[in-house]
């Protein structure tokens, strides 16, 4: 080992008499540093470490010393060479601190990267990172493995430039983006991150669940995916959460294991009654209860469907090689209990072996996986096999966590039981702390719109109509003022859901809109021109040429496509009655406007017809509240949902007015036809009208006026009662009574397309 | 006119279901109008066919689709050396004849060309030829015979109100698991396992319907199948040809059933 004398040591030594602490550590260093770096490199290195010293001070020089060497060994002796010229580099541009830091982490990164090259690359990026955004460097740094276990380099690239750009004046979002806190620095960092993303395959899970179960369990991307721990899939009260991408696991093979590890927890769920009680039981008995239960789902998921062994089959990779871990027997167990094939000359093993093949038929009880697992937990306890419930992480990789096998007290738990939570529990810890004063502005994900009150001086009236009064047979003029508000936002996800909650409906109705986009063509007979003879046509004039009589040219027919030009206005009633909860669902009508409004909105989006979501509610004449949830000219985008998800149930229906002002909105467009949609609970009311047909004559004669615009009025009822006066208002044909409202998401939709083909 | 060249010479197979035979045959023996209703190739066309033959009458078949005439039902004047000629079209055949008039999936038509057959379906029982001036006065013998497919298109295609309610009507599935499968297994000439086996996988698909699928593997598709590996291809290779590729282009979709397929093999 040693190539040069011991006395080189003491001149080096001697060398550095005056760096004392320098000196002290090179002491330390010193055998390493000569089994590392070539003889004739050592004095360079020294060099270096004096440079670091003069430059950065002592206290950088000595970090340099210290991890120089293993930066050395892990990515090759150049790499130390040129971390100390970085070093001074990144001084210059972000200051000493990061530079500390980059000693800190330069360790860890050259065993990450393994390669001088590679190490350059890494200290190129962070050059980068230093000139555009210095103040951010040290964060970065500090979190430097984390990342480099998620990303290779040129990800790494790729999302620091996307968080510079991102925030390229804002050092504060810089600092929340490199901190991981910036919800867009995770989500860059997932999308930076190789391997097939859950989002890719999310449908084709979706739809190979249900072929083979019958049943669309929600699935939810569980974000962070391998940046702390490893993930795994995991369900709970009936949602999967599936990890965003199993790292490395690309194409083909990524598809399959997302497809292992969902039939994996199907199996449970199927086969998995109910959730076994912790009991007394040991974190390693838990962790082996578990095993043996994912054995027996598995043994019966495959009876029932054998192509599922093939699937699983190719992750377990354990085998009889290796240190006698409790891990490494369970994996070697977990193998040995579905592949028939696997010999394991291990005894516990093999007792494993007969315990659970010794009755198939007792499969069927889920209480044999306690039994079993019991029993092996006290052996492997006996053979002293070390086992960590913290660190344990179920494997292979397509198994679920196990959280929701296990019947967790969800109340705060005395230590020990905290222990055994942590065996079946792998939640990402989130350790997004920061040094300095921004955590608490960072944990605010950026995108969440808040709630903010609407208040009445937020409100611009608009207009002011004239209101009817049939006991005068004349117009009130200037009688109600229309004041629009801006809608209160809530919370985009609700209206996803929405359309998750119909999945079946929302394929129904893709399916017509399909059908009705391209316009179903028109045959047009007896035309003077066409690409084809009418045979009728034909005939007839042959005929009338023969009898002596002048024919008609018009003999042709051609095919047509008919298009649409049309305007359509959806106005909710947004009234403090359709917060009533109607029906088995245990929706409230507002909710079921909402969610009639989001299919078809979302229905339209897709068929290119311009439309428009209104809704209102009034308190007196003076103040008709007026929404505009979507304009004509708005995109159905994130603003639109969260406004539609805000709506919110109050005051009366002063219809009139509302019918006017939409009217008047539908008017200004130029489609060849209009249609305002309106959907309504109950009659009209006010709480300054006593006179229950008062509001009733108003509105009919609202609906009248915009009949003679050209406007089509057509009303969804949801009042079972309200024959009488919807038709008085709408007329007769006009008025359509959904008697069960449940049904009312499914049913406009759908009216809409009879109105509208 | 005997209508010979409608008559089936050999028995079709067909595995019933459930009453339907019985249903079938009293309703002809009142010459009440039938339609029938299910999911394309659960077996309509082959009842309609089998029922003719059990009763030894004709069947006129007329496939309707979106461009139909009334005309192509009821006939028109041609042409020939003479001058024009009369030809009767097939449901005047029938209703003149005395055989069973099935119109397969009506729906496809237009609502203004079924009308043409109101006259017919109700204790009238005529068929007024405007353009000849003729009343055409229905044979004893025959019937009418509508299928229908209530599918996704339905809000756009329906039957009219007037048209549905002079029809009595038998609901069409795809049969149970066993059934379908001694009907698989006697079609494609396959053991029992494999039918077994391609029914499970055709349900699997129809767990489908409305999630990515508009319809499921009909009886008819695990049929060709069945035929596939009956000729020495492998199931699963089988299963492409005659199930996965035809049913969709969806990829996402198309992957998920082969995924399953797999998982049942």
């Amino acid at each position: 080992m040693a190539q040069r004398p011991p006395e080189h040591r003491h001149v080096a030594i001697d060398w550095l008499a005056d760096q004392p602490e320098l000196a002290g550590t090179l002491e330390l260093v010193w055998r390493q540093a000569q089994a590392i770096f070539p003889a004739e490199r050592l004095s360079d290195w020294l060099r270096a470490g004096r440079d670091v010293a003069d430059r950065l001070g002592s206290h950088a020089a000595l970090g340099f010393m210290r991890n120089s060497p293993s930066v050395a060994t892990a990515a090759g002796a150049e790499s130390a060479f040129a971390l100390a010229t970085a070093l001074q580099e990144i001084a210059a541009c972000a200051g000493g601190g990061a530079a500390l830091a980059l000693l800190v982490a330069a360790p860890a990164a050259a065993r990450r990267l393994g390669s001088t090259q590679a190490f350059g690359e890494w200290l190129r990026v962070l050059r980068l990172v230093a000139d555009r955004a210095p103040e951010s460097l040290g964060l970065l740094l500090q979190r430097t493995e984390r990342i480099l276990a998620t990303i290779d380099l040129r990800g790494l690239e790729g999302w620091a430039l996307r968080g510079i750009r991102a925030a390229e004046n804002e050092p504060e979002r810089r600092l929340r983006y490199f901190a991981l806190i910036d919800p867009l620095a995770k989500h860059a960092l997932e999308q930076e991150t190789e391997g097939l993303e859950f989002a890719d395959v999310e449908r084709e899970l979706k739809a190979y669940v249900t072929a083979l179960w019958r049943r669309a369990p929600p699935l939810r991307a569980l974000p962070g995916g391998g940046v702390e721990v490893p993930r795994r899939i995991s369900f709970e009260s009936g949602i999967i959460r599936v990890p965003t991408a199993f790292r490395g696991w690309a194409g083909r093979g990524g598809r399959e294991l997302f497809r292992a590890a969902l039939a994996h927890v199907l199996a449970h769920l199927q086969f998995t009654p109910a959730r076994f009680p912790l009991g007394g039981l040991k974190p390693i008995q838990v962790a082996l209860v578990s095993l043996i239960e994912d054995a027996r789902v598995e043994q019966r998921a495959i009876a029932q469907y054998p192509g599922l062994r093939r699937l699983w089959l190719p992750f377990h990779v354990a085998d009889a090689s290796g240190a006698v871990t409790a891990p490494a027997l369970m994996a070697r167990l977990a193998r040995a209990l579905i592949d028939p094939s696997y010999a394991d000359p291990h005894g516990w093993i093999g007792k494993a072996r007969e315990l659970f093949f010794a009755d198939p038929s007792a499969w069927q009880q889920p209480g044999l996986s306690r039994t079993i697992g019991g029993l092996l937990g006290n052996d492997l306890g006996q053979m002293r096999a070390q086992f960590n419930a913290r660190t344990y992480v179920v494997e292979p990789l397509y198994r679920d966590d196990n959280q929701g096998l296990w019947d967790l007290p969800a109340s705060p738990a005395p230590a020990e039981v905290e222990a055994l939570q942590e065996s079946v529990r792998l939640e990402s810890r989130e350790q997004d702390t920061l040094g300095g004063g921004y955590g608490a502005a960072g944990d605010e994900p950026a995108n969440r719109a808040s709630l903010v009150p609407v208040g009445r001086e937020l409100g611009i009236p608009v207009a002011r109509y004239p209101e009817w009064d049939f006991l005068i047979g004349r117009d009130r003029n200037e009688w109600t003022t229309l004041i629009e508000y801006p809608p209160a936002e809530g919370q985009e996800e609700t209206i996803d859901a929405v359309l998750e909650c119909y999945p079946e409906l929302v394929w129904r109705i893709k399916a017509l809109i399909r059908a009705a986009k391209v316009s179903r063509p028109v045959r047009l007979t007896r035309q003077s021109e066409g690409d084809r003879l009418d045979l009728e046509a034909a005939i007839a004039a042959t005929i009338d040429r023969r009898a002596g009589l002048a024919p008609s040219a018009k003999v042709y027919a051609r095919l047509e496509r008919r298009f649409r030009d049309l305007s359509v206005l959806v106005l909710i009633d947004a009234s403090q009655s359709t917060n009533d909860v109607i029906g088995a669902a245990g929706k409230t009508v507002l909710e079921l406007e909402r969610d009639a409004a989001t299919l078809l909105g979302h229905a339209m989006d897709g068929m290119g017809d311009p439309f428009a979501v209104h809704a209102f509610c009034s308190e007196t004449r003076e103040n008709v509240h007026y929404y505009r949830l979507k304009d004509f000219d708005e995109d159905w985008n994130a603003v639109v949902k969260r406004r539609l998800a805000g709506l919110a149930g109050r005051f009366s229906t002063r219809m009139g007015a509302a019918l006017r002002h939409a009217g008047r909105e539908l008017a200004q467009r130029l489609s060849y036809r209009k249609l305002l949609l309106f959907i309504s609970d109950g009659e009209p009311s006010d709480i300054d009208i006593a006179d229950r047909r008062y509001l009733v004559e108003d509105a009919r004669r609202a609906v009248l006026s915009l009949r003679q615009q050209g406007i089509d009025v057509f009303c969804v009822g949801l009042d079972a009662a309200g024959d009488g006066y919807l038709a008085r208002i709408f007329g007769r044909d006009n008025v359509v009574q959904i008697d069960a409202v449940e049904r009312l998401p499914e049913r406009l939709p759908l009216l809409y397309f009879r109105l509208a083909g | 006119m005997d209508l010979d060249e409608y008559r089936l010479r050999d028995e079709p197979y067909y595995r019933a279901i459930a009453d339907e035979l019985r249903l079938f045959e009293a309703a002809y023996a009142e010459r009440m109008p039938l339609m029938l209703k299910g999911p394309t190739g659960c077996g309509k066309t082959r009842f309609v066919e089998y029922m003719a033959w059990r009763l030894r009458k004709p069947l006129i078949t007329v496939a309707c689709h979106e461009d139909m005439t009334a005309s192509d039902l009821v006939g028109r004047f041609l042409l020939d050396a003479e001058g024009t000629a009369w030809h009767d079209g097939p449901l005047t055949l029938a209703a003149r004849h005395g055989a069973i008039c099935y119109l397969d999936e009506i729906v496809e038509a237009r609502q203004d060309t079924t009308v043409v057959i109101h006259p017919l379906t109700d204790d009238r029982r005529v068929l007024p030829l405007e353009k000849r001036g003729e009343l055409v006065r229905a044979h004893p013998d025959f019937a009418l015979v509508i299928s229908y497919n209530p599918g996704y298109q339905s809000v756009l295609k329906d039957l009219k109100e007037s048209t549905k309610q002079r029809f009595g009507a038998i609901d069409f599935g795809y049969p149970d698991i066993a059934i379908e499968a001694e009907i698989v297994a006697h079609e494609a000439r396959v053991g029992r396992a494999v039918a077994e086996l391609l029914v499970a996988i055709g349900q699997r698909s129809r767990n489908l319907r409305g999630h990515g699928l508009n319809e499921g593997a009909s009886t008819r598709m695990l049929i060709q199948a069945g035929r596939l590996v009956a000729r020495g291809i492998a199931i699963e290779a089988a299963c492409q040809v005659a199930l996965v590729v035809p049913i969709t282009d969806d990829a996402d979709i198309r992957g998920a059933l082969t995924a399953a397929i797999a998982a049942l093999v």
